[in-house]
């Protein structure tokens, strides 16, 4: 019992401690405090500018692998010989792998772990039982139930043995293995093991995965074709680095990934009709291209537009017809941290070469591997997208630093590797043989490339932990993808990352900070990339400004090219390249769940008394004669009540000539004497003062949403015109809830309306609150109901569709066509 | 064995076409219920991801819809929120007209009301949209909007919660 007792302390005790400082007298918040206790502390490996430190080390992991394709059994054989190398200043006696495929097994954490329904589930829709409704399963669900029955799929790790052939202990744990090696590594050392391997290939379709083969069985070839998509094929080392040692936290399916830099060659035998696009550059053409192609990927390296290694037409031609043996194709990569392919008989392949004068890869091939599925959309946007995205994010971080990018399709929706991307969206088959594709597919195509290829540079080469902070990556990528969005269409409705498409989910009761482990994110899609790009967005066009943004942006890609980042040496450089202590703009965007809405509450006008009572006493008497009439005194009149001083004209006095604000000798007198009482400083200000007679207003606001952010205010005069002004978010460092402001302005210029944030910039909740004097905000629906110009992107009135079906089915002498059958 | 028949009993009816994974579909709406002083009015607005609700037609059994462009696939994946979406009041369901819809950015914007119960109404909702389909579907009901909102989050399945309309 006393155990017990004594534990449970620990665990009530162990949040105060987390939280360091603590006010624990009044109400006061400090939302300036500097993020001292809560980043980590600079050593020598991280400074504490936010780069890397004099020591930074990170391992290097290299790969020499052979893998063969089984076309028909789907299954992958490979053997790799791993060199790594122990750049760290500590002894390992052991290596982690990481092995993906694992996640696929019947026991997996990920299988085990998968709830029926609930948040974090993975895999096909079910629902579970509520009330007197029972639990459904969706025919994926059970087809995926079945697959996993029917196949074994996971790692068949047949064998880890040093190069002299001595055979190394391992140990399995879930999507890990540790490697014992017989002498522990020393720093500067490194170790060669082979591995040999294979894994039976997962329908991604079907097991719901992010790689795997896509099987289309009404191609004329006898049996289909497939396209098999490799990612998490081969066992990768693990990340060792100096904040957390071997970041061996196993693979849910949701965080993505932590790994290594390396060099890689890799060789892999498939069908000899198949294209095979990959990480890397193809160290074979000879062997595996005609002579055909390889002239017409020469010309496309110095094409102005996408060019045909192989036509939709021979790649139509080939996927009708078989085999006749197997191709080894053979790809080199430098200085990447992963590596995928792609293979298929089914795809046509366009290039371009992107140029990039004077970088150490000066042409870039941007290429694209679709099959007919993809169709047209892909011919025309999928390489050029790859360009743009090039163009775009060049500018925001560094050259693209590798000799190829790639956009691949296959049944991935959208999926990252150096140099190469795995993207979703296709044509639609019509009745009459043609393929059509909707504008929101377009949008989806062109978006999805941007933002895939852009994770070339976030995280594929700013090595960013996704497996910890997803929200590193996805969150500039999707602030970037939004920036290359305008730079190809400003109206294409792609983003819903910019501030004011996040205040829904900010304002929502549920959520949790930013700075939480990707696992645990209750919705990753507006946390970990919506709201870090609103954020961006804010500090770049609004708090920052453009130039020491984009240059402190810059700055972060460039210190970290290569290397591994956390979330506080991204904070830091940010700051320090910037120039600007935005540790409340971290803590309240990033650690917490505070929102946006500042009040504008009272304006208060002031004018400077001049002290002379020839002018102050007048204008006291026309403020009074200003005031409205008092309504007895009204409704007296109107009746004709009658008035004794009315009735009595004949007795007057003094009092009868001359009112409360007549100017008495003694006025003039205290006028003078305080005049005499001023020293020459004073005089000289205070004539100025009643000479100039400025307007002053004070304004009063208030912070109802918690997040403390800059007062963006918009001014308009009585003389029509208007001024934008900008009050930095110090101004709530003492007061994070009320604050005061005065604000001057010449005479005659008198305020008549102030807009609190009138450009929408900083996802403030509460517009009704921004306007002083307040006016009637139309709510969404109201808005939606006023008569406007439609546009491209606008509304579509349900009333006047349902007029024009009723219309159509009157005439037809038909009822309206029934809903389409949900769930049962 | 009667919990095992009942489990099959419930299945699914098959989807044409089984979802491809979408590394960046978002699996989430937003719909925003709130009552307004000046109409009277019971206001309710959804926010869903434009491809999102392309691919979920398709699923339905529409060839090609077409979102942006295409009125009628609008208006039928409209419908299907409405359907997907109900606010009940005690035991009385709160008839809520479709009003339209609008397209913000990357979102479909439907728009619905109501006679608006009033403020302080104890309201049962349920939002069940693309829920039979995505099975990382989050479905989020703010009740109230500006900084006093109420969020009720569901997934496939999950029954109708009540709240408050502030």
């Amino acid at each position: 019992m006393r155990l017990i007792a004594l534990l449970f302390a620990f665990f009530v005790a162990f949040p105060l401690q987390a939280q360091g400082i603590q006010q624990t007298k009044g109400n006061f918040e400090d939302k300036f405090r500097q993020l001292d206790e809560v980043l980590a502390d600079p050593n020598v490996y991280r400074n504490a500018s936010g780069a890397p430190g004099h020591q930074y080390w990170q391992q290097q992991a290299d790969y020499r692998i052979n893998a063969t394709l089984d076309e028909d059994a789907r299954r992958l054989t490979a053997r790799a010989t791993v060199t790594y190398k122990n750049n760290s200043p500590d002894t390992l006696p052991w290596i982690w792998m990481q092995l993906d495929q694992n996640i696929f097994k019947k026991d997996s954490m990920s299988e085990l772990t998968n709830t029926f329904g609930g948040p974090g589930r993975r895999g096909p829709a079910v629902s579970a039982a509520s009330g007197r409704a029972p639990a459904k399963l969706s025919m994926a669900e059970l087809r995926r139930q079945q697959a996993m029955e029917d196949n074994t799929y996971g790692y068949d790790i047949k064998r880890v043995a040093l190069s002299n052939g001595r055979t190394l202990d391992t140990t399995i744990v879930g999507t890990l293995m540790r490697i014992d090696l017989p002498t522990p590594l020393r720093p500067g050392a490194s170790v060669s093991f082979n591995i040999d391997w294979s894994f039976n290939i997962v329908e991604e379709n079907v097991i719901f995965a992010r790689s795997g083969y896509e099987h289309f069985p009404d191609d004329p070839r006898e049996g289909g074709n497939d396209i098999f998509l490799f990612a998490q094929w081969f066992p990768r080392l693990v990340a060792y680095s100096d904040y957390e040692g071997w970041h061996n936290k196993e693979f849910l399916g949701r965080g993505e990934f932590t790994l290594e830099f390396g060099n890689y060659d890799v060789t892999m035998t498939v069908p000899d009709d198949h294209i095979v696009s990959s990480t890397g550059v193809l160290a074979n053409p000879t062997a595996v291209l005609t002579a055909q192609q390889r002239q017409r990927l020469a010309q496309a390296r110095n094409a102005d537009a996408p060019m045909f290694i192989v036509t939709p037409e021979e790649a139509e031609a080939n996927e009708a017809t078989g085999p006749t043996g197997n191709k080894s194709w053979r790809f080199t990569a430098k200085n990447v941290r992963d590596f995928a392919w792609g293979s298929s008989r089914k795809f046509a392949w366009d290039a371009q070469g992107h140029k990039q004068p004077g970088a150490e890869n000066s042409t870039v091939m941007a290429m694209s591997f679709y099959p007919k599925e993809g169709g047209e959309l892909w011919q025309k946007y999928s390489t050029a997208a790859v360009v743009h995205t090039m163009k775009v994010y060049s500018r925001f971080s560094f050259d693209y630093p590798y000799p190829t990018a790639q956009s691949v399709n296959g049944p991935v929706g959208g999926m990252e590797y150096p140099m190469i991307t795995f993207n979703g969206p296709r044509t639609t088959l019509q009745d009459d043989g043609t393929r059509t594709y909707s504008e929101s597919e377009k949008v989806f195509l062109v978006g999805v490339v941007i933002h895939e290829i852009g994770h070339i540079y976030f995280p594929m080469t700013v090595n960013s932990d996704e497996r910890q902070w997803t929200w590193m990556d996805e969150g500039i990528n999707s602030f970037l993808d939004s920036v290359a969005g305008y730079e190809w269409d400003p109206d294409m409705p792609w983003t819903r990352s910019l501030p004011r498409d996040l205040i829904p989910y900010m304002t929502s009761s549920q959520q949790v900070p930013i700075m939480t482990q990707s696992d645990s994110v209750l919705n990753l899609g507006p946390n970990a990339y919506g709201k870090p790009s609103a954020a961006y967005h804010i500090l770049r066009d609004t708090i920052l400004g453009r130039e020491r943004f984009d240059f402190a942006m810059r700055e972060y890609a460039r210190r970290w090219k290569f290397k591994r980042p956390t979330p506080t040496d991204f904070f830091r450089t940010m700051e320090e390249a910037s120039g600007t202590d935005l540790d409340w703009f971290w803590r309240g965007w990033f650690y917490t769940t505070d929102h946006v809405d500042i009040s504008l509450d009272t304006i208060h006008k002031l004018r400077i008394d001049t002290k002379n009572p020839d002018i102050d006493l007048a204008r006291r008497r026309q403020e009074v004669a200003d005031e409205p009439e008092k309504v007895g005194v009204r409704l007296n009149r109107e009746q004709g009540m009658p008035i004794w001083v009315m009735e009595n004209p004949g007795i007057t006095d003094f009092y009868d000539e001359n009112d409360r604000f007549t100017v008495t000798p003694k006025d003039t007198k205290s006028y003078e004497s305080f005049l005499e009482g001023l020293d020459d400083w004073e005089r000289k200000v205070f004539d100025r003062a009643v000479e100039e007679d400025k307007n002053y207003y004070v304004l009063s606001f208030s912070n109802k949403g918690g997040l403390v952010m800059p007062i963006i205010l918009g001014l308009a005069f009585a003389d029509g015109t208007t001024e934008k002004m900008m009050i930095p978010a110090e101004i709530w460092r003492r007061n994070s809830r009320n604050v005061s402001k005065l604000l001057v302005f010449d005479k005659g210029k008198e305020l008549t309306q102030v807009v609190l944030d009138p450009e929408w910039e900083t996802a403030d909740a509460d517009v009704e609150n921004n306007y002083y004097p307040r006016r009637i905000i139309d709510s969404r629906v109201e808005a939606f109901k006023r008569p406007a110009p439609t546009s491209r992107t606008g509304r579509d009135l349900m009333a006047e569709v349902l007029v024009k079906e009723e219309e159509k089915s009157e005439e037809e002498g038909t009822e309206p066509a029934a809903e389409p059958m949900m769930d049962q | 064995m009667r919990a095992i028949l009942a489990l099959f009993g419930a299945v699914m009816l098959a989807w044409a076409l089984a979802s491809p994974a979408q590394a960046h579909r978002q699996k989430i709406t937003i719909s925003t219920v709130s009552h307004n002083e000046r109409t009277g009015m019971l206001e309710v607005v959804h926010q869903v991801p434009i491809h999102d609700a392309e691919h979920a037609l398709r699923q339905l059994g529409e060839r090609a819809p077409d979102i942006i462009g295409n009125t009628e696939s609008r208006h039928a994946f409209a419908r299907y929120v409405a359907e997907k979406f109900s606010i009940v009041r005690g035991a009385e369901p709160i008839s809520l007209d479709l009003l339209g819809t609008q397209i913000e950015g990357g979102n479909l914007v439907i728009l619905q009301e109501a006679p608006s119960p009033g403020r302080g109404a104890e309201l049962q909702v349920r939002s069940q949209i693309l829920s039979a389909m995505f099975s990382t579907q989050e479905n989020r009901v703010n009740l109230g909007i500006g900084t006093r909102v109420q969020t009720l989050v569901f997934q496939s399945g999950d029954r109708a919660k009540s709240g408050l309309l502030p």
